[in-house]
């Protein structure tokens, strides 16, 4: 079990960054997951964890180990691919044996090894199977199993189930979490799927044009965005512009379009009274009632789309539309063009900025 | 296409593979083992391996294969390698320049290796110059059998095909499945060895089988070095008394059969390594920037490579510019004279004549059959389609030799074929024969174009009213026309160098190719030879604009052309 530390890495391809001067810390046997839009740096960044890219400036530790010019086959890392690159030609068990030949590992110690990785794969009855009569999830089995059987000191995952049907997803995402945990593995896991972020990481950071913009625990980062972007990114949000009329400590009271609202106001955020803010309200954390309330705005109902556990509405207040989800949803006593009253449960303020 | 058209077509063209495919292999293996009026015998094919002359030539082309393929080989593959994964100064142009070999026929390129390598040739005289070698004990650089020069002729000739295929097979390799390798600590030769040789073995397979297939019964390039002792040339001087005499029957069936045996057992051996299941890249891999002494290393050994496989196009040039070239380094003295010599000769325009009539016909036969067999291949579910595709592929891997010969055994006398007899008038027989061999390129080439065009815009047009027949010809075609261009160009331009067929089918004067023509001149006493390279040159220079307008049409897919 190590810790991964990034210091200041940056690498250019061209005249663009792939990596902007990124710093990042990942403890041992955490499952650290790196999230963003597609061109964001997360696939660089993996790549130079696992040595395939030389950075441009900055280093890399495993623990206190300077790696950054190590070459791949040096770093003892195991890594998944998002192709899972299993070799056609080998087996099953030859596949997954490959990394212990490499090692030297004696016959006999190899064999049993490699039962047990399939084994913790449960693949134990394909190992004499070629490649190519696999499914996608079996396939990704194996490429798990050959990246565990060498007892990596990281665990590297390059959107190990993007070629999976969404059930398959759902199925092997839990199965990654449990066999990292029972590897006691450090794993760093890269994805462009929030929900697969939010649902099987210890912590995880979200990148944007080469740069890390929010490191955090699912939570923290679901529900305190920093910024526009990671609440835009992570889920989806009502953002509002609003105007910050007072402010103690970490509560504001923000004028808005629709209304007044009391907000959390994220760390970085520095305001005082009259400064434009941006507001942040989940369309999960409104309620919805037919009698005005405490903090809550009136809207009019426009359009609601009926999804069996849940209805997304839209409602229009004060010139802004707004995204509002409910739950076990009763549809008779929604009825567009109505007024209602809307109660904000969680609202952030952030920064304006895009 | 509608199904019963598409019935209709398929029957078809499985007709013709029969009696033009089928059927002359058949004539031939009839002739080995049966004698008329007296039944089966497996006499003429025995007597063959008693005889050892017969026995001679079966060694010597199995070895000239044999060492061919594995020079070959050895430059093909480093070659491959550097093209792929490295950054080296001039890499586009030479990479360019590897189908230059191809656009001269061999059989001319190996009187240019004699104008250097003999032991009056440049090479000797350069070395003579330098004091290196005393002028009375030149070396024998080809070797009192010829052996070495027909194997050098053979790789500098064919070692593009193989090329091309590895590069192919290179560029299909996803660059994660060598990070896995380098992740689990494998490196440099051994991961070369454990992973990426595998991967591309089929592809090295492929072009090998290709590569062997035809040095093994290559005709043109013996007969030029006078390397008689090979099976291809004692077929070629049986044939004069074919009617009467059933071992050069005999031979060609041992050749024929040893070919798919050789081909079986080392498809088994190797492993039938098709896999299916190669999933796409997903990480660029891309050619690596080196160190400038081993990016110019690898400059040095490509051009060098190139530069000695344009030495048979140099000596073919020189010698026709030349009007005196013995025992010197360059011609002492130049003349335009061999041009007009072989303008002039009675031979010369009429062959010219001919090969255009045999070729353009043939092309013509091709694109018809190509884009119908690439059709029902792609684009419908007949039962038996594969069965079509593989026939269309078929002609790759029978030599030639052994068709031209069995062309020739159906249309003897009292043959179902008679009629098509070439003593009488070869012109039927040799665009058949011209057409079915180079078959395989036109279907390749369209098939690829039909894969690549979405069957959803020929549906559109018969959803606005369009046949299917009109659907095809206004919306598909159209499409698909540089592949249908280039197929159709490769066909042309290799059927007018063709050299087993020409050689074996065109027996009267009149009815040359220019490939027999250029044979039959170089064997005039005198200036022959001259004669012989001022047409090769003319050959050159016809083949080089086709294959570079190929090229250009195809692109990189030029590669696909010459995979079985």
């Amino acid at each position: 079990m190590i810790a991964i530390s990034i210091d200041a890495l940056t690498k250019r391809f061209g005249s663009q960054a792939a990596l902007d001067a990124v710093s990042l810390r990942i403890e041992p046997g955490e499952l650290f997951f790196l999230l963003g839009p597609s061109g964001c740096g997360k696939t660089t960044l993996l790549r130079t964890i696992a040595g395939f890219v030389t950075p441009d400036a900055g280093k890399v530790f495993f623990d206190r180990e300077d790696v950054t010019l190590l070459p791949p086959h040096k770093r003892r890392t195991g890594m998944m691919f998002q192709s899972y690159a299993l070799w056609p030609h080998l087996s099953v068990a030859r596949n997954v044996a490959f990394g212990l030949e490499e090692l030297g590992v004696p016959a006999t110690e190899r064999e049993k090894r490699v039962r047990e990785a399939l084994a913790s794969v449960r693949m134990e009855a394909y190992a004499g199977r070629k490649i190519g009569q696999l499914s996608g999830g079996q396939q990704q089995r194996i490429a798990l199993a050959r990246a565990l059987v060498v007892r990596p000191r990281a665990l590297l995952l390059d959107e190990p189930l993007s070629n999976l049907d969404a059930r398959l997803r759902l199925e092997m995402r839990s199965e990654i979490r449990r066999v990292c945990k029972e590897f006691g593995l450090t794993a760093v896991y890269v994805t462009h799927d929030q929900k697969e972020a939010l649902s099987v990481a210890d912590r995880l950071a979200v990148m944007a044009e080469g740069r890390i913009i929010q490191v955090g625990r699912p939570e923290e980062v679901y529900r305190r965005p920093h910024s526009r972007l990671v609440a835009e990114f992570i889920g989806e949000t009502n953002i509002l512009p609003g105007r910050v009329i007072s402010r103690d400590d970490d509560r504001l009271w923000v004028e808005a379009r629709p209304g007044s609202f009391s907000a959390h106001a994220v760390e970085t955020l520095e305001t005082k009274a009259g400064d434009s803010v941006l507001l942040s309200i989940r369309p999960e954390s409104w309620r919805i009632s037919d009698r005005s309330e405490a903090e809550a705005i009136p809207a009019t109902l426009h359009s609601t789309i009926y999804l069996g556990e849940l209805a997304q509405h839209e409602f229009d207040a004060g010139g802004e539309t707004l995204k509002v989800l409910e739950m076990n949803p009763h549809l008779s006593s929604r009825v567009a063009g109505r007024q209602y009253f809307l109660e904000p449960l969680d609202v952030i303020a952030l920064e304006d900025r895009a | 296409m509608s199904r019963s058209t598409a019935f209709a077509v398929f029957g078809f063209s499985i007709l013709f593979f029969f009696f033009f495919f089928l059927w002359p292999i058949g004539e031939t293996v009839r002739g080995a083992f049966f004698t008329p009026g007296q039944g089966f015998t497996l006499g003429y094919v025995l007597e063959v391996f008693r005889n050892p002359v017969y026995v001679e030539g079966l060694v010597n082309a199995f070895l000239l294969a044999v060492v061919s393929t594995v020079l070959t080989l050895l430059i093909a593959l480093p070659l491959a390698l550097m093209a792929d994964r490295c950054l080296f100064p001039g890499r586009m142009l030479l990479s360019g320049l590897v189908l230059v070999p191809m656009i001269l026929p061999p059989f001319v390129g190996a009187i240019g290796v004699r104008q250097i390598l003999g032991q009056q040739g440049a090479l000797n005289a350069l070395l003579e110059s330098l004091g290196l070698v005393s002028e009375a004990s030149p070396v024998d650089w080809l070797g009192q059998g010829r052996f070495w020069g027909v194997v050098i002729m053979n790789a500098l000739h064919l070692y593009p095909v193989l090329f091309l295929n590895i590069t192919a097979a290179l560029s299909n390799v996803d660059p994660a499945m060598e990070e896995a390798a380098e992740n689990l600590g494998c490196t440099g030769l051994r991961k070369f060895r454990r992973i990426t040789l595998p991967l591309i073995m089929p592809g090295v397979f492929a072009g090998g089988a290709i590569v062997f297939i035809w040095a093994f019964t290559e005709l043109g390039v013996p007969l030029m070095f006078e390397y008689t002792r090979v099976t291809p040339v004692q077929i070629f001087y049986g044939i004069r008394d074919i009617s009467g005499n059933p071992f050069p029957y005999a031979l060609v069936v041992v050749m024929l059969v040893s070919t798919v045996l050789l081909y079986a057992v080392s498809r088994y051996v190797l492993g039938n390594s098709a896999h299916g299941m190669m999933p796409k890249a997903t990480s660029q891999g891309g050619p690596r920037p080196m160190t400038p002494l081993a990016a110019w290393g690898c400059t040095a050994f490509f051009g060098g490579v190139t530069v000695l496989a344009l030495l048979p196009h140099l000596g073919v040039i020189l010698a026709a510019f030349s009007s005196q070239w013995y025992g010197t380094i360059l011609p002492t003295s130049w003349t335009l004279g061999h041009f007009e010599g072989a303008l002039g000769h009675s031979l010369t325009l009429l062959s010219i004549q001919n090969s255009l009539k045999y070729a353009a016909l043939a092309t013509l036969l091709d694109v018809v059959l190509g884009i119908a067999i690439a059709y029902i291949v792609t684009r419908t579910k007949l039962p038996g389609r594969h069965l079509l595709d593989a026939m269309a592929m078929l002609p790759l891997a029978v030599p030639g030799l052994v068709l031209a010969f069995g062309y020739l055994a159906m249309t003897q006398p009292g043959k179902l074929f008679e009629f098509l007899n070439p003593v009488t008038d070869p012109l039927v027989i040799i665009v058949i024969a011209y057409a079915v061999r180079r078959l395989p390129y036109v279907v390749r080439s369209v098939a690829a174009g039909l894969q690549q065009t979405s069957v959803t815009l020929e549906e559109a047009a018969q959803n606005l009213g369009a046949s299917p027949l009109r659907a095809l010809r206004r919306v598909t075609l159209p499409l698909i026309l540089a592949n249908i261009l280039a197929g159709g160009l490769l066909a042309f331009s290799f059927a007018m160098l063709e050299v087993s067929d020409s050689l074996i089918l065109a027996q009267r004067m009149k009815d040359y190719p220019i490939t027999k023509a250029i044979f039959e001149l170089y064997q005039l006493l005198g200036e022959g030879p001259y004669l012989a390279c001022a047409l090769g040159v003319w050959a050159m220079l016809f083949l080089a604009t086709t294959v570079f307008a190929a090229n250009l049409l195809l692109g990189k897919k030029l590669g696909g052309m010459f995979r079985l």
